[in-house]
């Protein structure tokens, strides 16, 4: 029996290769970006869940109030950590991961650039890193010692056993290797190259005490038994408690397994994060899936005429509705099958393609039972669901209509495709309308003003001493023609370093909490980025030297101090009086898709980790750097000269939201090909089934064109009555993701007239090509069949 | 073996009905040859679908081998089919994806019986009606008289006690259908299977050894 129909689905599938190749072809693609989005939420969901204690792990978190509102965040003291162990039996121990540091690591004759962390010696003991050499109890216990990961040891010793050699870090320090880390997986928050012990850190100063200097993230593993229920109303008021001038910060523990998709806060509590992309992206998968089965339908229903002869003829000889519904759901479940292998096919061609869109390095692994479990169960879905309603449908036929010849009643046929298509394009349409949305709100965003002016601007960090001869470097810089200004700055002028609620001035109210971004600069800033001064000046060092204590304002912070007129004010911040000198225009320092914060630029007596350069627009811009690499070769030796593009850094940005929109346009270019490749087969079934009425209207007289219009007519009204559908959702989704941003687009008419536009059109070239082909056909031909 | 009684067939047309099949009382014995005559439209298919259970009446009773048709459940209905009737149709209607051997066998597997049992069965149907050679041909790859042939060997190969013929020789040149005839004389004759055959041939219909006559929906005489 199986034999039977196997025969029979193969020999159906060789007999109508068109419909075969558009239905594998339609189901394959739809299955490949199922398992590619698939795949993904499947790396998104297994960040971080390898270590063996994660159950047990949590992060430490801040919650207060800002100007009436709850904000969280992740950032904590230093002594957080020692406190924990100390204070709460329920905790075995806490550890602590500093910001990520980029050192120069020299070998011999080899130097490097290298990224990781400084961590508590007991990093290992909570975070499942395994060593392949090194006793975990003792790698990070000496100051001086120093664990690197199994490429970073490659890349600094080749072949050899980097175990016990000795690595200069900064031209300051030599470390000892007493570990070597299996390389980190890529799903985790931590990327690290390296693992310095905090020793280390305190060894240079910079550990602290401070409770109220949020400056690092703290980890705390529970004991087995402990619940966070039990300890989490004892650590609410844990700051509080050693810091009286916190009055209403509350302190928590957020467990490893929301670290990724979620950690989102609004107002105090969890609200989205990248979960809502995940779910998004599911709900796509299992669309474009749902489309390809619905094609499955459509055509297979579209070939029913063909089949139903058989039908009845297996009734005839004893078949019921159970055997042929098996069946017919066998051969689909085969067609899927088939399709499944293509797809695994597509799947592993575009995975690199998919990971570098995604930023991720995805991999099928086949050595996995519980992958082939859900191929299987994959396919199989597909094909019961694709395979369902031709199966129903099918096996109903009465045998004495369907041998008569009188079976053919093809308004009744064709309703519920014509509702299965209305389906397909108002999911493709949708697709295309937010395509359009976030592609327009990403230009929105660049064309938005930036406050300073990003060209031929490039900056370069201060690293080794450069920090000592920056006022020589500036010098040869400009004698040389290669910049026309220089300035120091304590962070690129792309990105927000330092922000700060601690600022004073004349006349704050006592529970003000406003937060300001800080920034610094010794002079020049205004000439070398092109900020735009509405009052005072710049710094000018050598004109007023008391620049150093000088303060620049723009103009959200004047508005908020409430300066009628800011120049000589006041401000205290860090212990120290900054007199205000100038008034800036608001210029983006962070994303441009929200409103500019209040800002603070102090002078030359912050602190400084970056150097802007305008380079000379008059020279070629490759010449000015191979020119510059030698003035910071002659005055920073020991470092490579690494600089960075100002206009890049702006644009990476974007990287989010561009991500967004390619694959929103990669699965709306996709919905619309398995659409098309239905409707394709639809129009050819439609001019078969008409090819009576239309060798009639000829013979009465009817040209070409009016028959071709006649049989494209029917199409371009589902289309449309897709796009009626299709907009109110795609408005009221694009509506809620604009609401992420500030700074958007206002959504307008002309995107829904231009994804209406151009659906139909897509309709009609796919229709078109039946539609003419039964138009001229000869109608005496035709009408002889009968 | 069959009984029909007060047997109405008709269709709503608006507020007309219209009558196909009118107070038709029939009674068959095992072992008849019969043959139903009458010009067109005048119900002999439709009679023909009735008995072989592909239709239903709007009225009447039907007993088919002492059970009454409509009363049984939908299972044992189809299992009495399945086990007793054998169909053949004007147009053959064989599954074109199928080749002879595979047509002819596809009865059989509908009725759960073993491969090698069904191998058997079908090899013996394949040497009876002397088409061994073909088996391996799709139907299109036949002429017509062959194409009959595999059907009907396909209408017997679950020796059926009734075969039901739909105009078996309509489509085929008078040669042709005299063999087919000669073959139902003997299925009829040496196997004992009773068979309704609709025919527009007087020659045809002569092989049964009663006709019965129909004109708009009734039975002459």
């Amino acid at each position: 029996m199986l034999r039977n129909y196997l025969k029979i689905a193969v020999r159906n599938l060789l007999k109508n290769k068109g419909f075969s190749f558009i239905n594998i072809i339609g189901l394959s693609v739809g299955m490949a970006s199922a398992i590619l989005i698939f795949l993904w939420i499947q790396h998104e969901m297994s960040y971080d869940q390898f270590h063996e204690k994660k159950d047990r792990i949590y992060e430490a978190w801040n919650k207060d109030f800002f100007s009436g509102k709850l904000q969280c965040w992740n950032t904590t003291p230093k002594i957080f950590a020692r406190t924990v162990e100390r204070e709460f039996p329920e905790v075995e121990m806490a550890t602590r991961v500093n910001w990520p540091s980029k050192y120069l690591f020299s070998v011999g004759e080899k130097r490097i650039s290298i990224t990781g962390n400084i961590v508590d010696s007991n990093f290992l003991d909570v975070f499942t890193f395994p060593l392949l050499k090194g006793d975990p109890n003792k790698v990070l216990q000496d100051v001086y010692s120093i664990v690197l990961t199994e490429k970073t040891a490659k890349s600094l010793f080749g072949d050899e056993d980097a175990m016990g050699k000795m690595i200069r870090i900064n031209d300051k320090d030599n470390f000892t290797v007493t570990g070597i880390l299996k390389d980190i997986p890529n799903n985790t928050r931590f990327k690290f190259d390296y693992l310095l012990p905090w020793a280390y850190l305190r060894k240079q100063g910079n550990d602290d005490d401070n409770w109220g200097n949020n400056s690092t993230r703290n980890y705390v593993l529970l004991k087995p038994n402990a619940t966070l229920a039990s300890i989490a109303p004892k650590l609410k008021p844990l700051k509080r408690k050693f810091d009286e001038s916190e009055k209403t910060n509350e302190m928590f523990l957020y467990p490893i397994s929301r670290w990724r998709l979620y950690s989102s806060f609004v107002n105090g509590v969890e609200d989205g994060g990248l979960i809502d992309f995940v779910k998004m992206f599911a709900v796509i998968a299992v669309f474009i899936l749902l489309i390809a089965c619905i094609n499955f339908m459509n055509l297979s229903t579209a070939r029913s005429e063909k089949r139903a002869k058989e039908v009845g003829i297996r009734k005839v000889v004893g078949a019921n509705k159970t055997s042929l519904i098996g069946q017919f759901l066998g051969e689909s479940i085969l067609l899927a099958f088939f399709a499944g292998l293509v797809a695994v096919l597509l799947v592993q061609l575009s995975l690199p393609a998919f990971g570098q869109l995604t930023d991720k390095k995805l991999f099928i692994d086949y050595t996995n039972p519980y992958l082939w479990l859900s191929f299987i169960g994959f396919i199989l879905f597909t094909g019961v669901i694709a395979g369902s309603y031709p199966a129903f449908y099918l096996s109903a036929f009465k045998p004495v209509k369907v041998l008569k010849g009188t079976f053919l009643q093809s308004d009744k046929v064709v309703t519920p495709r014509k509702v299965l298509v209305v389906l397909q394009f108002t999911f493709a349409i949708i697709l295309i309308i937010c395509t359009a949305i976030v592609k327009e709100q990403i230009q929105h965003a660049r064309d938005r003003d930036l406050g300073y002016n990003k060209n031929n601007l490039v900056f370069h960090y201060l690293t080794g001493d450069l920090e000592k001869n920056y006022p020589l470097v500036k010098n040869e810089l400009l004698n040389a023609n290669i910049a026309t200004s220089v300035s120091k700055t304590s962070a690129p002028i792309t990105q927000g370093w330092s922000d700060t609620w601690g600022i004073e001035w004349k006349g704050k109210s006592p529970d003000d909490k406003t937060d300001f971004d800080r920034y610094a600069e010794d002079e020049d800033l205004g000439k070398t980025v092109g900020l735009q001064f509405v009052k005072g000046r710049d710094f000018d060092l050598k004109q007023y030297p008391t620049d150093s204590t000088g303060m620049i304002l723009n103009e959200s912070s004047v508005k908020i101090m409430g300066f009628k007129d800011p120049i000589g004010e006041i401000v205290k911040d860090n212990g120290r009086e900054w007199h205000v000198v100038g008034v800036i225009k608001d210029f983006i320092l962070q994303s441009p898709y929200h409103p500019t914060k209040p800002m603070v630029i102090e002078g030359a007596k912050a602190w400084f980790n970056v150097m802007h350069i305008k380079l000379n627009e008059k020279n070629n811009t490759a010449d000015n750097l191979k020119r510059a690499e030698s003035i910071f070769k002659k005055y920073n030796p020991q470092y490579p000269f690494e600089y960075q593009f100002v206009d890049e850094d702006y644009a990476a940005k974007f990287k989010a939201e561009q991500r967004t929109g390619t694959l929103a346009g990669l699965f709306a270019g996709l919905t619309i090909f398995i659409s098309c490749l239905g409707l394709f087969g639809l129009a050819a079934y439609m001019a078969e089934t008409r090819i009576k009425e239309i060798g009639v209207r000829k013979v009465l007289g009817a040209s070409v064109t009016s028959i071709a219009t006649l049989l494209s007519k029917d199409f371009v009204g589902l289309v449309i009555i897709a796009f009626l559908l299709a907009s109110p959702v795609a408005w009221w989704l694009m509506h809620n993701w604009l609401e992420n941003y500030p700074y958007r687009v206002t959504i307008e008419w002309w995107i829904f007239a231009f994804a209406a536009g151009i659906s139909i059109l897509i309709a009609l070239v796919t229709v078109s090509y039946h539609s003419i082909k039964a138009a001229t056909a000869n109608p005496v031909k035709s009408l002889r069949t009968e | 073996m069959i009984r029909l009684e007060k047997i109405y067939k008709w269709h709503n047309t608006g507020n007309n009905r219209v009558f196909i099949l009118k107070d038709i009382n029939l009674t068959i014995q095992e072992g008849e040859f019969v043959s139903i005559m009458g010009p067109s439209g005048s119900g002999k298919t439709t009679l023909l679908n009735i008995i072989g259970m592909l239709d239903e009446p709007s009225e009447g009773r039907y007993d088919f081998m002492e059970q009454d048709v409509y009363r049984i459940r939908e299972k044992q209905r189809s299992d009495l089919y399945k086990q007793n009737i054998g169909f053949v149709f004007q147009a053959y209607h064989l599954i074109d994806e199928l080749t002879v051997y595979e047509n002819i066998e596809t009865p059989l597997l509908y009725q759960n019986i073993k491969t090698s049992e069904r191998q058997a069965i079908v090899a013996d149907m394949l040497d009876r009606f002397n088409i061994v050679g073909k088996k391996d041909l799709f139907p299109v790859q036949l002429s017509g008289g062959q194409q009959q042939l595999v059907g009907i060997a396909r209408a017997l190969v679950a020796k059926p006690r009734l075969l039901l013929a739909d105009e078996p020789t309509g489509n085929l040149n008078s040669k042709q259908g005299e063999e087919i005839m000669e073959i139902f004389r003997k299925i009829n004759r040496e196997d004992g299977v009773t068979i309704i055959q609709v025919t527009h041939s007087e020659k045809n219909a002569a092989y049964g050894q009663r006709i019965i006559h129909l004109l708009d929906g009734r039975i002459e005489k």
